[in-house]
């Protein structure tokens, strides 16, 4: 980059450097503080000598949970960092050190965030000092970030290796995913699956000198599945209501930090709050927006460091999101019944992406979730460099547009705002909705 | 004709002799991926073709799927795929060497389903894991031996182990062979330069292997004959390019690109299967444990690697060539480098480059001016 760029892109962020969403929701709102309360908790306790795991969102947080692990999930920081406005002087520190700006920024993120002097204003004091991390080799880039920390910082790496379900079906996987999981996800998978957790959690006895309880396990794999019923309620709920009681710039908060804390009570307390404080909107007859025009869906991972963008088209044209993948994949992807645990546990993750990014698991379920919501338009973000989304968009878009949902296609970074034009993708998204949604 | 000529000559025409064996009512098999075992669909009775791209070739099928910020090789193999080039295929075998690999088998599978195309080949996808694990060792062996059955499901007969010892023989001996090759190039003054090397390596995929073996013998046996070359000795690494023009560019200057990281080139043929142990185990081991691919391995395994080849090759330079979209390279590449420069070999990177090399003043002028600053090594022998 040249020093001219450089001070372009410096003034261009200087002038605009997004904005968050204001929260609306009480369960949004004390989220927000037990998280800030939790995180504070790891950093002491790590002060204290305690280990800190980094984990990829597609690692079983539930082995890490049951045996009291502190652990800090990647892209969860990424969404942290980036919110606060710290992920292009982050990642111009790894830019510095030769990697390429094109690369995945919302994985590399957290570990941009490690490197150079310690910033005084460091988001929420920055991470807590690594000991170990751990992915699922879901992309050729997770072996690769993942293994620098290790070389970087010397630390343990545990890498879950993801298999390919060759033959998807039936596409109505959300249907079947509680409890015919076996037949779905091919039991060949889920053995390997069950022995790398097995092997893992003596990874964990051996690295951390830490103990896994079976009867707390259960306890955890139980508080998984009450707090994911309460998120399909919601969802449904949400669903169902014209005008939509709450838009996604209020669910992904009420949705998300509780889902980083799932397999607690707290997190089953958050989720049940959420959905009784829009059970109460419903009934009462409160809307996100009374003059709701148009209902649309976000197709991507959050754009963290604009969590308001949505809402201009609201107030302009009474378009709301209702619908983002958060809360969806929170209904629908996480909930498993079965008497062998560990199995069980197998068959939450197997297929997380599958469901997430790849046709026709994907494109069938968006196209459902499109038809549930009553949705007129979509807004599908594909972040550059990013290891989701590559080559599934065209499937996904066919999938809705023969559903008739047009689709928007938002070529994007989700954490670096640097390549976000706020006037222009408005300019954009409005052209869209005047000339295909209304 | 020499030897060389002949293999340039094979390298330069593609699928043709493929062509001309499926025409004669041989049976050839596609393959994407560098976990696809050769050896089985040798044992099979399978002609074995490695599928390319082409960078003059148009990638308009391709990018209505995938776009243009996707994998150039693999854009282009997929554009090829649609467009009926490798109709003439009986099968097509597509494995999860690297994600974009993996993502264009995701699109085939939606395309066959929802638009097919009535020149594509019909696909089987092999499933290889990569982490070193046990685990993965073990879930390999039950896929191979699930591709296995589905090789003796199209041929209608049995592969007997007799039959694999064989292809393994046959592969063993190429791989063999060019690694005695490998060492003219990197020999005090160099007999092949790195066009001729990549020509001969490439033709192995190209052709059947037995043929090819005998031209390897020959171009052995007509070695001496073979003008040797001065100029700086170099290591390429980043991406493994189909074609000759960034080698072309670069020897066009003087400087002899002696070995290098690639899998068109030196990596293809680093690792022998084991001989001693049972013949589908040790496929599975080999595919295993071969020599770390960008797309498969952490950047330690790819340092480790370029250090050691580099070095072994007694290098001037390394030139870093990333194609544009390429992460897994890209990663590795600023490592690579500190432990390069660390043991006082030079390097250059030359990033997100084009798939075709069209206009190509700048990247020449950026390769020379390396060049001129390289000390050729005085006492470098293999």
């Amino acid at each position: 980059m040249t020093e001219t760029q450089a001070t372009g892109d410096k003034q261009k962020i200087d002038k605009w450097r997004g904005r968050g969403g204001a929260k609306r929701l009480q369960s949004a709102v004390e989220a927000a503080a037990y998280q800030k309360q939790w995180f504070k908790q790891i950093q002491e306790r790590v002060a204290g000598g305690e280990p800190c795991a980094l984990v990829s969102a597609d690692a079983p947080q539930e082995i890490f949970r049951t045996m009291d692990i502190p652990y800090v999930v990647n892209q969860w920081w990424a969404a942290v960092v980036s919110s606060r406005h710290k992920a292009p002087d982050y990642l111009d520190l790894l830019h510095e050190e030769g990697y390429h700006p094109d690369l995945c920024a919302y994985c590399s993120l957290p570990l941009a965030s490690t490197l150079g002097p310690p910033l005084a204003d460091a988001p929420w004091g920055g991470l807590p000092k690594i000991s170990l991390v751990v992915t699922e080799v879901t992309c050729d880039s997770q072996l690769k970030i993942y293994g620098l920390w290790a070389k970087k910082y010397g630390i343990p790496f545990y890498a879950f290796e993801r298999t390919v379900l060759v033959d998807p079906h039936p596409l109505n996987w959300w249907d079947k995913c509680r409890y015919e999981w076996e037949e779905l996800y091919q039991p060949y998978r889920l053995d390997l699956l069950v022995e790398e957790l097995k092997a893992f959690i003596r990874f964990l006895e051996v690295t951390t000198g830490k103990t896994f309880s079976e009867s707390k396990f259960k306890r955890v794999m139980d508080l998984v599945n009450e707090q994911e019923e309460y998120s399909a309620k919601t969802r449904d709920l949400i669903a169902q209501t014209v005008p939509a009681p709450i838009s996604i710039v209020d669910s992904i908060p009420s949705v998300m930090i509780p889902q980083w804390q799932r397999g607690t009570e707290w997190g089953v307390n958050a989720a049940k709050m959420f959905y009784k404080e829009v059970k109460d909107k419903v009934e009462r007859g409160e809307a996100a927006c009374q003059n709701e025009q148009i209902r649309l869906m976000w197709i991507g991972v959050g754009l963290w460091f604009n969590t308001s963008f949505y809402q201009y088209f609201q107030d302009r044209y009474g378009a709301v999101f209702v619908w983002s993948f958060y809360l969806g994949l929170a209904a629908d992807g996480y909930a498993r019944y079965g008497d062998d645990l560990l199995r069980t546990l197998a068959a939450r993750y197997v297929s997380l992406t599958e469901g997430l990014h790849i046709p026709p698991w994907s494109a069938a379920w968006y196209a459902d979730q499109a038809r549930k919501h009553q949705i007129k338009g979509a807004v599908l973000l594909a972040p550059r460099g990013g290891c989701v989304g590559r080559g599934d968009a065209y499937f996904t878009k066919k999938a809705l547009e023969e559903a008739g949902v047009p689709v928007f296609e938002l070529g994007s970074d989700n954490v670096d705002p640097r390549t976000w034009n706020d006037e222009e993708i408005q300019q954009h998204l409005s052209e869209f909705l005047d000339t295909r949604v209304l | 004709m020499t030897a060389l000529v002949h293999l340039q000559h094979h390298y330069r025409q593609r699928e043709q002799i493929a062509r001309e064996w499926s025409e004669s009512g041989g049976k050839v098999v596609g393959y994407m991926g560098v976990d696809v075992p050769e050896e089985l669909l040798i044992a099979a009775g399978f002609f074995p073709l490695r599928i390319t791209g082409d960078p003059a070739g148009s990638t308009m099928l391709a990018d209505k799927y995938v776009g243009a910020a996707f994998n150039p090789i693999v854009r282009s193999m997929f554009n090829r795929l649609l467009d009926g080039t490798y109709g003439f295929l009986d099968h097509l075998i597509i494995s999860n060497s690297s994600e974009a690999i993996l993502r264009l088998f995701y699109c085939l599978r939606e395309i066959k389903r929802l638009e097919p195309y009535p020149g594509l080949p019909d696909f089987y996808f092999f499933e290889f894991l990569h982490t070193k694990f046990r685990t993965s060792a073990l879930y390999n062996r039950d896929r191979v031996a699930e591709f296995k059955n589905q090789l003796e499901q199209w041929i209608g007969k049995a592969i007997t182990d007799e039959a694999l010892r064989e292809a393994i023989t046959i592969c063993n001996e190429n791989r063999r062979l060019l690694q005695e090759m490998a060492r003219l190039r990197t020999e005090a003054m160099p007999r092949l330069s790195g066009v001729d090397a990549l020509q001969i390596i490439g033709a192995s995929m190209l052709m059947p292997k037995t043929d090819h073996n005998k031209l390897l013998r020959k171009l052995l046996n007509e070695a001496d004959q073979l003008p040797t070359r001065d100029g700086v000795r170099l290591f390429i690494e980043g991406s493994s390019p189909d074609h000759l023009q960034f080698y072309e560019l670069v020897e066009s200057g003087q400087a002899t690109i002696v070995a290098e990281d690639s899998d068109w080139g030196n990596r293809y043929f680093d690792t022998l299967v084991d001989e001693s142990i049972d013949p589908l185990d040790a496929i599975t081991d080999q595919y295993h444990f071969k020599a770390p691919s960008p797309t498969k391995s952490t950047i330690q395994e790819r340092v480790d690697y370029c250090v050691r080849k580099a070095t072994e090759a007694k290098v001037d330079g390394v030139i870093f060539f990333i194609l544009h979209s390429e992460n897994p390279p890209s990663w590795d590449y600023p490592e690579q480098r500190n432990a390069l420069e660390a043991r006082g070999i030079p390097t250059l990177c030359l990033p997100w480059q084009p798939y075709a090399l069209t206009d190509t003043e700048d990247l020449k002028t950026s390769i020379e001016s390396f060049i001129q600053t390289l000390h050729p090594q005085k006492e470098s022998s293999p």
